[in-house]
């Protein structure tokens, strides 16, 4: 980790935890357990997502995967992953509560059973009851504006549009988009989840002024998930790194940023736009 | 020499048979019957498949499996089973619009060995020469040297050779506490041995603390309509099912086919095992409905005909994995233990055991 990152004034606070990593990581699709362990150390991660499957609620019996998350000494981040509405969502989550000790929930109410996107009537519903019962909602939905409104509305501090598809690697769908619900909720932590393929993509997230991004594939499907895991450490950090110094206005034509007098034509041409 | 073989699922038969062949007697101990029927090598679909398992697996399970390949010949014959393994080749495909999941799989494969390079495509036309009731796709993968061996019926012949041999002893429904160099504990008593061989499976957790057991479910299908010959993955965002023939059973055998199930088979109908999923759970309980809805409506999409087959039976079992999902083996004096063969059971065994061998009792 750079110098930068542990300095206080990078880190950053959500659900009433100071964190320095803004790159939150999911725990799914990995080679192996061995090879999840590496790519999530490596990854700099303080948060990790885990899907509480109804068939490995039994604590015990799933014991030797929630053995190596929590060894992992981050923030455990449970989800609903597989929930197709808001009451399947609100028992998972009250299930998760009590599994991993946390009143943390990735609300995830999907709509469509092929592509995965989020029902967010469902999400809305799910959100209000779970934040009544005092759990802080991280929900999951598109990046529409009127449903992070109502989101808000029923009292998510945290919102997490998507990208674009889950699983998809599409990266940014609709940048307009999410840089008009940043607009709109300057006080609420924003968080991209999910498309993401590459880093690059995160980087870009990160520009917006996101406060974090969410991925799972783009790290545990890559050839060298490790590997993939320590570009994406680095994608985030100088996303945000780029926000915080400002970016230039970009402008309708071309200006040198050194004198043309003295340069070779050649060297003229590689001048960026 | 007096051996002792702890735990007699897949890889304590492949010992067994290893072992008689240098004329050393045996004791085999399991804590369950000598049937076999509660190993997970009895629930296996015994798929040998180096390249496929690839797209999850590393490269050494890729050697290893070539190994095994060429060593699982001898060891059906000898077990008198001479139609229990096939290696016709292994279809992957995919629905049109997961075309992107037949590029990541073949992409994956070609980044970890070069070999992958020869990986056959098909289309529509050359898959329906294959195998004429995959017609609903359009693209494959065609592996050539993959193939299966007969998980179920391995398991039998194999208990019932070891069974008749003279110098095995089998203990069966005995637990074993514990495993020491040349030594086997049972209900405080020790009993000495030349050498031990630990293949206990999840049951070795006393000695192995990272061993856990990865949750696989599969049903078996019998269908008259449909002749799918090589084993078949489907790719999907979600689930990798995979759709292996078992043919029309034993002819003129008097051995089940299947322990398990109670339905005779029709004459010449098939049989098919589905699966295989994989859940990060120690759990044995029975098949889920959201497990059952996946693999056969997969199964469906495969071929639409599966929609009149009987489900005739659905078992569920666990493998005994380690963190990294690579088999572990460990030789000292007069003790070796082999495990974590997790869902490549039949792959690696023959190779694993040879292996161990070499490197432990005639090192």
């Amino acid at each position: 980790m750079t110098k930068h990152m542990q300095t206080n004034e990078n880190t950053w606070e959500i659900g009433g935890k100071r964190l320095s990593s803004r790159l939150l990581i999911g725990s799914a699709l990995y080679p192996s357990p061995a090879n999840m362990e590496e790519a999530i150390r490596t990854s700099g991660s303080q948060i990790v997502t885990v899907a509480l499957r109804r068939q490995s609620a039994n604590v015990k019996a799933g014991g030797d995967f929630w053995n190596i998350i929590k060894s992992l000494g981050i923030e455990v981040l449970p989800n609903t992953a597989g929930c197709h509405s808001a009451k399947e969502a609100v028992t998972t989550a009250q299930m998760a509560r009590e599994v991993f000790g946390t009143n943390w929930i990735k609300l995830e109410v999907i709509g469509d059973q092929y592509n995965l996107q989020p029902d967010p009537f469902e999400t809305v519903k799910a959100a209000e009851v779970l934040i009544k019962e005092g759990f802080e909602v991280f929900p999951y939905t598109t990046d529409d504006l009127v449903v992070a409104k109502r989101l808000a509305d029923v009292g998510c501090k945290i919102i997490m549009p998507w990208g674009s598809m889950i699983g998809s690697g599409k990266g940014l769908m609709n940048p307009d988009n999410l840089i008009a619900i940043r607009k709109q909720f300057p006080e609420l932590k924003l968080i991209v989840d999910a498309g993401i393929g590459k880093p690059s993509h995160a980087t870009q997230a990160m520009e917006l002024g996101y406060d974090g991004v969410l991925l799972n594939s783009a790290i545990a499907l890559a050839h060298d998930p490790v590997k993939m895991a320590d570009a994406f450490k680095y994608a985030v950090e100088a996303g945000r790194l780029g926000y915080e110094a400002g970016t230039m206005q970009q402008r309708e034509f071309a200006s040198a940023s050194t004198p043309t007098v003295g340069t070779p034509f050649w060297h003229q041409f590689n001048e960026e736009v | 020499m007096k051996i002792a073989i702890v735990g007699t699922g897949l890889v304590g038969r492949v010992l067994a048979l290893n072992l008689l062949k240098q004329g050393h007697t045996l004791t085999l101990f399991d804590k369950s019957s000598k049937d076999g029927t509660s190993a997970a090598g009895f629930t296996a679909a015994g798929m040998l498949a180096p390249f496929a398992e690839l797209e999850t697996a590393e490269s050494i399970i890729f050697e290893h499996g070539k190994r095994s390949i060429q060593l699982w010949p001898d060891l059906l014959k000898e077990i008198g089973l001479f139609d229990g393994y096939k290696l016709d080749g292994t279809i992957i495909t995919a629905h049109p619009q997961d075309m992107s999941e037949l590029n990541h799989f073949i992409g994956t494969l070609k980044h970890k060995v070069a070999e992958a390079e020869e990986i056959e495509v098909l289309d529509k036309e050359a898959l329906t020469k294959l195998e004429s009731d995959l017609e609903q796709h359009n693209r494959a993968y065609y592996i050539k040297d993959e193939g299966y061996v007969d998980a179920q019926r391995f398991m039998m012949f194999a208990g019932n050779y070891l069974d008749m041999r003279s110098e095995v002893t089998w203990r069966e429904n005995t637990l074993v506490d514990k495993i020491e160099s040349g030594k086997v504990y049972i209900d405080e008593e020790v009993e000495a041995f030349d050498w031990v061989f630990d293949a206990r499976g999840l049951g070795a957790k006393e000695h192995f603390s990272d061993l856990r057991g990865v949750r696989g479910e599969v049903i078996w299908l019998e269908a008259n309509d449909i002749d799918i010959t090589r084993p078949t993955r489907l790719l999907h965002p979600r689930y990798k099912i995979y759709v292996v023939p078992r043919g029309s059973g034993c002819e003129g055998m008097d051995i089940a086919y299947c322990n398990e199930c109670k339905i005779s088979q029709e004459p010449g109908s098939k049989r098919y095992i589905i699966g295989a999923t994989e859940i990060e759970s120690e759990d044995t309980s029975p098949l889920s409905v959201r497990s059952s809805m996946e693999l056969l409506s997969a199964v469906f999409s495969v071929n639409s005909n599966f929609g009149e087959a009987r489900i005739v039976n659905t078992e569920t079992n666990c493998r005994p994995a380690f963190r990294d999902n690579l088999p572990r083996i460990e030789n000292e004096e007069k003790l070796t233990r082999i495990n974590g063969l997790y869902r490549h059971g039949y792959l690696l065994a023959p190779a694993i055991v040879e292996k161990a061998l070499n490197e432990g009792i005639y090192g």
